[in-house]
């Protein structure tokens, strides 16, 4: 290959134009460490990045925020497989149909010389536990799966919701789908009284808010509370929290603790 | 970027290193970087702010998954990077192409006319954006055409070859006398502005 053909090729490629074929015998060079292809190349993908650079712009906090609360949340995600399946792991052998048989069998003949009921129990408690346990585990994963995978949709967007002066230092955020709901977070927000919670409401422009669930917080303000999407109309473009009765009311009643708008 | 072989901490090569073993930091690092760079492509591109971001986050994401396969003998970061924000952006295009026709303005439309966006750093970004308008018109037509296609619009050389009913080697040529001038007058530009 003469070198003219090596620069014509770099500036396809460069451009991202190349065919298939002429890619593969590009990259082969590059890969062989070709000087001239490697310079040719370093070269057009300067004066490329040029002509990209020539309209940027800094993107919007959110699109960030979004890409590290994706990054957070699949971490996370692979934390609770993780933790699955070692418990899978260390309970699979006594869960196992074999198992249970032997045991069963154990059980009887123990039970023939008049022991077996106290040790089945044992067994059988320890069994009904581990089921629990399991499904604990499995439910936490599925909430994991279901975050992470609203979290993967670009058509995700996260809302900040600020303190208003009822909490001035409370904080929230949404992360919103418009067509599988979301997921609010808080922080800050006062432990509610006796027989009142937080009510979470979607507001649509001039419309009516409408009620998206009620929740409480810890000692420390945290709460979360998975939000339903809002069937008809445009779709919210403001979440408020306020305090209401425990069992929640149609329309807000009480004080805005947080707003946020999308 | 010269040295990817001594990466220093914040190098580009080197952030791409650490994001390939899930450093977070370097993620972000490399994200405040770049993300502008990119989105101004895909903008220029998509020519729909909503779209574009939504692109940003997926080429991003890309990044954060692939950063393992980035071969540095292969092109710089940087190019990496531009490359997969132009196939997304085009991706996009042609799907919402399908979906809306007139939702999209022509490509020709989008390179003709100068986006009125805002930038981070509206004097330099004005300066530079002079430049490489000025550059790309003083290309002669043909040339500047298989560019555009290529980098715009994600034509193929034989893709363009057909496009504009020329020979394949033609196109070829066009598009490295293109880069080549385009080259050459950014840097006559570069150092007039010096």
């Amino acid at each position: 290959m003469n070198r003219d053909e090596i620069v014509e090729l770099a500036a396809g490629y460069a451009l991202g134009a190349l065919d298939a074929e002429d890619r593969a015998r590009f990259e082969a060079l590059l890969d062989a460490g070709d000087v001239e292809a490697r310079a040719a190349l370093r070269d057009f993908e300067a004066t490329v990045r040029d002509v990209a650079a020539e309209t940027a712009e800094a993107p919007p906090p959110a699109v960030k925020a979004a890409l590290m609360a994706r990054i957070d949340a699949e971490h996370r995600a692979r934390g609770a497989v993780t933790r699955l399946q070692s418990t899978l792991r260390t309970t699979a052998p006594r869960r196992s149909p074999r198992t249970i048989v032997l045991v069963g069998a154990m059980a009887a003949g123990i039970a023939a010389i008049a022991v077996g009921l106290v040790v089945s129990t044992v067994y059988d408690r320890r069994i009904d536990q581990l089921g629990r346990q399991q499904m604990q585990l499995q439910q936490e994963l599925t909430r994991q799966q279901e975050l992470v995978t609203i979290l993967q949709d670009p058509a995700t967007r996260v809302v900040a919701l600020a303190g208003l002066p009822a909490a001035p230092d409370a904080r929230g955020r949404m992360l919103w789908h418009a067509k599988v709901g979301g997921l609010l977070v808080t922080q800050g927000l006062p432990p509610a009284p006796e027989g009142k919670a937080y009510e979470l409401w979607a507001i649509s422009g001039k419309a009516a808010p409408v009620p998206a669930g009620v929740f409480t917080v810890d000692a420390r303000g945290v709460g979360s509370i998975r939000v339903a999407p809002v069937e008809g109309g445009a779709g919210p473009d403001t979440f408020a929290v306020t305090l209401e009765p425990a069992g929640g009311v149609p329309a807000p009643t009480g004080s805005m603790y947080l707003v946020g708008k999308l | 970027m010269q040295g990817v072989d001594v990466p220093l901490s914040d190098a580009p090569a080197s952030l791409l290193a650490r994001i390939a073993q899930g450093d977070r930091d370097a993620f972000s690092r490399f994200y405040d970087a770049f993300a502008g760079l990119a989105l101004g492509l895909i903008r220029r591109i998509l020519r729909d702010p909503g779209a574009a971001e939504e692109v940003l986050q997926e080429v991003f994401w890309q990044i954060w998954q692939e950063a393992p396969r980035y071969d540095p003998l292969r092109g710089s970061p940087e190019a990496w990077l531009v490359m997969r924000a132009k196939t997304r952006a085009i991706d996009r295009l042609r799907a919402m192409r399908r979906r809306e026709k007139t939702f999209v303005a022509s490509v020709d439309e989008a390179v003709a006319s100068a986006p009125d966006l805002p930038t981070e750093n509206p004097g330099v970004a004005a300066e530079r954006r002079g430049l490489v308008r000025s550059a790309l018109d003083g290309l002669p037509e043909a040339q500047r055409r298989v560019v555009e296609l290529a980098f715009f619009e994600g034509l193929s050389q034989s893709e363009i070859a057909r496009r504009l009913g020329e020979p394949l080697g033609t196109v070829k040529t066009r598009a490295r006398l293109g880069l080549e001038r385009l080259r050459n007058a950014m840097r006559r530009e570069g150092e007039r502005q010096e």
